[in-house]
């Protein structure tokens, strides 16, 4: 519920004796076709403290909804349950009809009888039935009580910190400041644009990496919104969303020297790009033959050559031909690649390498006509908007195109001929698994993306990552920018290998996002958090060794009858309500609100309760 | 052993009239589509073009695949690539006649059109001047062919054409044979199994039945016409070669008689295909006959001259006329005899010997690979049989 009315929070007191409305959905037969929901609705009247008890086929319906509304007027109820599907479908919808009948939506409660009984029980509707008469008073008894809760609200700093300069960080912050947002964009290196600096001609336009870059960077300098922070590093965050305390290291001052400044923002969005895979020395001849290049070591040869001529040249050489492998970082197998150091196996497909190949393949053709390309691939990933293009104009332009399996990659050795340096070993399985001998001057190898770096944050804030190292969302579709810190976006590569084009796409993604909680004054948070009973509580400070959360739980000192006392202390924006700390407190001073003890002992009375002895 | 790429090899190709084969994805739409890669040991035309692709020269040498098609288009008109499988097969059966060819010639007038042509011109001159030189009496009050060109002196200079083209045409035959089934001893053939097979190539020679299984785009009409100019040229070879005393007369036989009659019938088998052809390449509507090399022009122009001069020899001498037929005769010549002596060994001629011997020789190799495969079963499998 995001409009709770606080003063329907003031106005409802604790009752002596509670009235509570039970509602049991039929769910046009979905539940009723099984539980027997007339004989649930007549059991449950038998419930101390049950007032009303009453059937409907579609209780989410306007009809079923208005129900509740006028019962709560006309029988005075002060406590809902409603018998139905699982609250991840309608808790919000029947909040939402105890509220318009100003009750506290926190005095409601949900039981999923359709999941939980008709249909896992479908071939027992007997047995079925007196579960959901079980659940039913149990929630009973947890409602019964419940108190009156209101949604926690923290101020919200309206200011964003992006963490990264790169064409992400760069877009994130620009679509921020339009809408009047201020931004700290913190940036290593001494200069705006990142990765764009290592690229030559962009696909799928052939624009310049470097264009685009100064384009981004003239955009956000010129922004009074935007204070960029070069040379520097985010070296500590604390806080919650609204609130995060950040630290920042760097030598940005006037003075150039280092120093640190502190901050607090509303967001973090996680702009930290990512790092290419460095081949290990030895791995398709890296480092052991200087012919032997990354795609990034080819596209500043690329960008450097400014002399057009015949065939390419490379530190005096002239290069006649050149083989590009694919997948090199990416798609691992098990058994035959060599994990990294953090012994971690690649095995995702890093998506960009493909069309980038191809790419570098057609700037060297059209560009040195007489160098011959090569092309060792696994499958030809060319999936985007004008890329596969790339790919038709590479065999048009004599390409010759190799296929191995990634169970058995091709070999590069040092061929000592008299003419080509590298001999490239394949078993192309477009030649039937045949293996082909290659010699040539050059190998280029396609590296896939790695995650990129950003311990600190990761480390303080607790940002999950995946397996293959990323920062994970917590929905790759329904909630693609989000990480499951609240406040905390990702933008770009941090999240996973994407080409520029889906960067930025990310990256306007996560400055709306960020927009989007911006839109109060004050942040809003679910109530269920813990709380300390300060006159129960003795300061023994048992719960702050299980809370896991950093900031959530606090000893503070405080007056009582002039002594000076240790009292445990919840700071609700960080407490995430998973209870660590409630079952460890000797005086049980501590407790989740919405969820006290007391009311799971209430549940389990309820559970026990023998409501219907004719069933029994 | 790593077969080693060589990058010129489908450049090499693309001389010989190859077309796109860089746009080849390899995908094996082609192979699976074309209703003959199945019984011609799979993978083409896909092999094929692969083979190029990767410049593996010997394999290439080594495989039957080109001989196999029939150019029907079907792998062009489906490739989503337009990388054209079907003109990639017709340029290897070009680089594949040059490559059994010895002497280079065919090579030689394959990737050059100026060569074929003044080849054909030179042997023309030399004809003609032979003629000039050597002419028995012209006898002009009536028709006497003999007297002016006496047939046991043609007969023998037949003879000795024959026996010299045939040379050229058996070392090919020799080499393709030798590169398919010798060089790479992968199995033991016994020489029964060449005997055994041998009606096949005569079957093919006569019918080219195997044509019949090719795919759409009329291939039946198509090897209709082909097998009329077939049955068109082997009686002209037969009238010319071994009975031309009967053939080569001055005597006016009545137009039914069948030395006539017979004649005719060549005539008309050959001219009428050609002119055919001829106006398809011309239009460029079958897929066959989108591309046309310079040879494919200058053998279709050739026969159908050879055959058009053959027949005016004729109605000149019915007619009698005498110095128009000499003069025609000795011209006759001078396009018939060039026509064979760079046609049959070195360019496109020398398919009506390849073709046959590529379906007998792709019998033999499955005869043989039978035979070796139950010579190879363990004892102990026959017994339990």
């Amino acid at each position: 519920m995001d409009n709770i009315d606080e003063n329907v929070v003031r106005d409802a007191a604790m009752p002596t004796t509670p009235r509570v409305g039970v509602y049991i959905c039929r769910c046009g037969g979905n539940i009723s076709d099984v539980v027997d929901t007339e004989h649930v609705a007549e059991i449950c009247r038998l419930i101390p403290g049950v007032a009303v008890s009453k059937v409907h086929t579609f209780m989410c319906s306007d009809p079923g909804q208005q129900t509740i509304s006028d019962d709560i007027k006309q029988e005075k109820l002060d406590r809902v349950v409603v018998a139905s599907c699982s609250p991840f479908l309608h808790e919000l919808t029947f909040r939402g009809a105890v509220v318009r009948s100003k009750m506290n939506p926190y005095l409601y409660e949900q039981v999923n009888i359709r999941e939980q009984c008709s249909w896992a029980h479908k071939h027992d509707p007997r047995g079925a039935t007196a579960k959901a008469i079980q659940l039913i008073s149990a929630a009973v008894g947890k409602v019964s009580r419940a108190t009156p809760l209101a949604k926690i609200r923290l101020p919200n700093h309206r200011r964003a910190l992006v963490v990264g300069g790169g064409p992400a960080g760069m877009k994130v912050a620009a679509d921020l400041a339009a809408c009047g947002i201020s931004v700290v964009l913190v940036e290593q290196s001494d200069r705006l644009g990142g990765k764009l600096h290592t690229l030559n001609r962009l696909f799928p336009t052939g624009q310049a990496a470097i264009q685009l870059a100064a384009k981004m960077e003239s955009q956000v300098l010129a922004d009074p919104k935007i204070e960029i922070l070069l040379n520097s590093k985010v070296t500590k965050v604390s806080g919650f969303i609204g609130n995060f305390e950040v630290g920042i290291h760097g030598n940005f001052g006037p003075s150039g020297k280092t120093t640190e400044i502190h901050t607090t923002v509303g967001v973090i969005v996680m702009a930290t790009g990512f790092k290419p895979y460095v081949p290990r020395e030895g791995e398709f001849n890296y480092k052991k033959h200087p012919t032997v290049l990354t795609t990034v070591d080819f596209n500043s040869l690329l960008a450097t050559q400014n002399t057009e001529g015949r065939t390419l040249r490379y530190e005096g050489r002239s290069i006649g031909s050149i083989a590009f492998i694919h997948c090199v970082g990416s798609r691992q197998v098990d058994g035959v690649h060599t994990p990294g150091p953090d012994g971690r196996l690649n095995t995702y497909c890093s998506r960009v390498c493909c069309t980038t190949v191809l790419n570098q393949a057609m700037q060297v053709r059209q560009r040195f006509p007489e160098t011959r390309v090569y092309d060792l691939h696994q499958d030809i990933r060319t999936y985007g908007r004008g890329h596969e293009e790339y790919y038709t104009d590479a065999s048009r332009a004599g390409v010759v195109f190799f296929r191995y399996h990634g169970d058995e990659p091709p070999t590069v050795t040092n061929a000592n001929g008299p003419t080509s340096p590298l001999r490239i070993n394949v078993k192309d399985y477009l030649s039937w698994g045949e293996e082909l001998e290659l010699e040539v001057d050059m190998v280029v190898l396609a590296v896939g993306m790695t995650a990129g770096p950003c311990e600190t944050l990761v480390d303080q804030l607790k940002l999950p990552r995946g397996e293959d190292g990323f920062l994970q969302e917590i929905h790759p579709k329904l909630r693609p920018v989000e990480i499951s810190v609240n406040g905390v976006l990702l933008a770009g590569t941090s999240q996973a290998p994407m080409n520029i084009q889906e960067t930025l796409a990310a990256a306007g993604a996560a400055a709306v996002k960020a927009r989007a909680m911006f839109t109060t004054e004050e942040v809003e948070l679910n109530p269920y958090v813990a709380q300390v009973d300060t006159h129960l509580c003795e300061g023994s400070g048992v719960c702050l060794t299980q809370c896991e959360y950093d900031g959530a739980l606090a000893m503070v000192e405080t007056q009582e009858n002039e002594h000076s006392v240790r009292k445990a202390q919840v700071n609700p924006g960080l407490c995430v309500g998973c209870g660590a700390c409630v079952a460890v407190c000797p005086t049980q001073a501590i407790n989740v609100s919405g969820w006290r003890i007391d009311q799971y002992d209430a549940m389990v009375d309820g559970l026990v309760r023998d409501v219907e002895p004719a069933m029994v | 052993m790593a077969g080693k790429f060589n990058p010129d090899l489908h450049l090499d190709i693309t001389g010989f009239g190859g077309k796109d084969i860089d746009m080849c994805m390899n995908c094996g739409t082609c192979t699976t589509i074309c209703p003959m890669s199945e019984d011609s040991g799979g993978g083409f035309p896909r092999r094929v073009i692969r083979l190029i692709q990767t410049g593996q020269q010997s394999k290439l040498e080594e495989t039957l695949a080109p001989w196999l098609c029939y150019y029907c288009g079907d792998c062009t008109t489906n490739c989503p690539r337009q990388a054209n499988p079907a003109e990639t097969m017709m340029a290897s059966r070009r680089y594949l006649t040059a490559r059994y060819d010895f002497t280079g010639l065919a090579k030689l007038f394959y990737k050059s059109a100026v060569a074929e042509i003044l080849a054909i011109i030179l042997v023309g001159l030399f004809v003609t001047g032979l003629f000039v030189a050597f002419h028995g009496p012209m006898v002009l009050n009536k028709v006497e062919l003999n007297t002016f060109a006496p047939v046991h002196a043609v007969e023998l200079g037949d003879w000795i054409m024959a026996a010299v083209l045939s040379f050229f045409l058996l070392a090919g035959a020799a080499r393709m044979t030798w590169w398919t089934l010798g060089r790479k001893k992968m199995f033991r053939i016994s020489p029964l199994i060449f005997i055994q097979q041998i009606p096949v190539f005569f079957v093919h020679l006569f019918t080219q039945k195997r044509w019949k299984k090719c795919g759409s785009h009329h291939s039946g009409i198509r090897w209709m016409k082909h097998l009329l100019l077939v049955s068109g040229y082997l009686s002209m070879l037969t009238l010319v070669l071994i009975l031309l005393r009967w053939f080569q007369t001055d005597k006016v036989y009545p137009f039914y008689y069948p030395q006539r009659l017979w004649g005719y019938y060549a005539t008309i088998a050959l001219l009428y295909p050609t002119v055919d052809f001829m106006i398809s390449r011309w239009r460029r509507k079958e897929p066959i006959h989108l591309f046309s090399e310079a040879s494919d022009w200058i053998f279709l122009v050739m026969l159908f001259l050879t055959a058009l001069t053959g027949i005016m020899v004729n109605i000149f001498r019915v007619g009698g006329l005498p110095m128009a037929t000499y003069l025609i005769y000795v011209i006759h010549l001078s396009i018939a005899v060039p026509m064979l002596v760079v046609e049959v060994p070195f360019s496109k001629w020398s398919h009506i010997m390849y073709r046959p011997l590529s379906i007998y020789l792709y019998g033999v190799k499955q005869a043989a690979m039978r035979a070796n495969r139950a010579a190879d079963e363990p004892a102990s499998e026959k017994v339990a049989a």
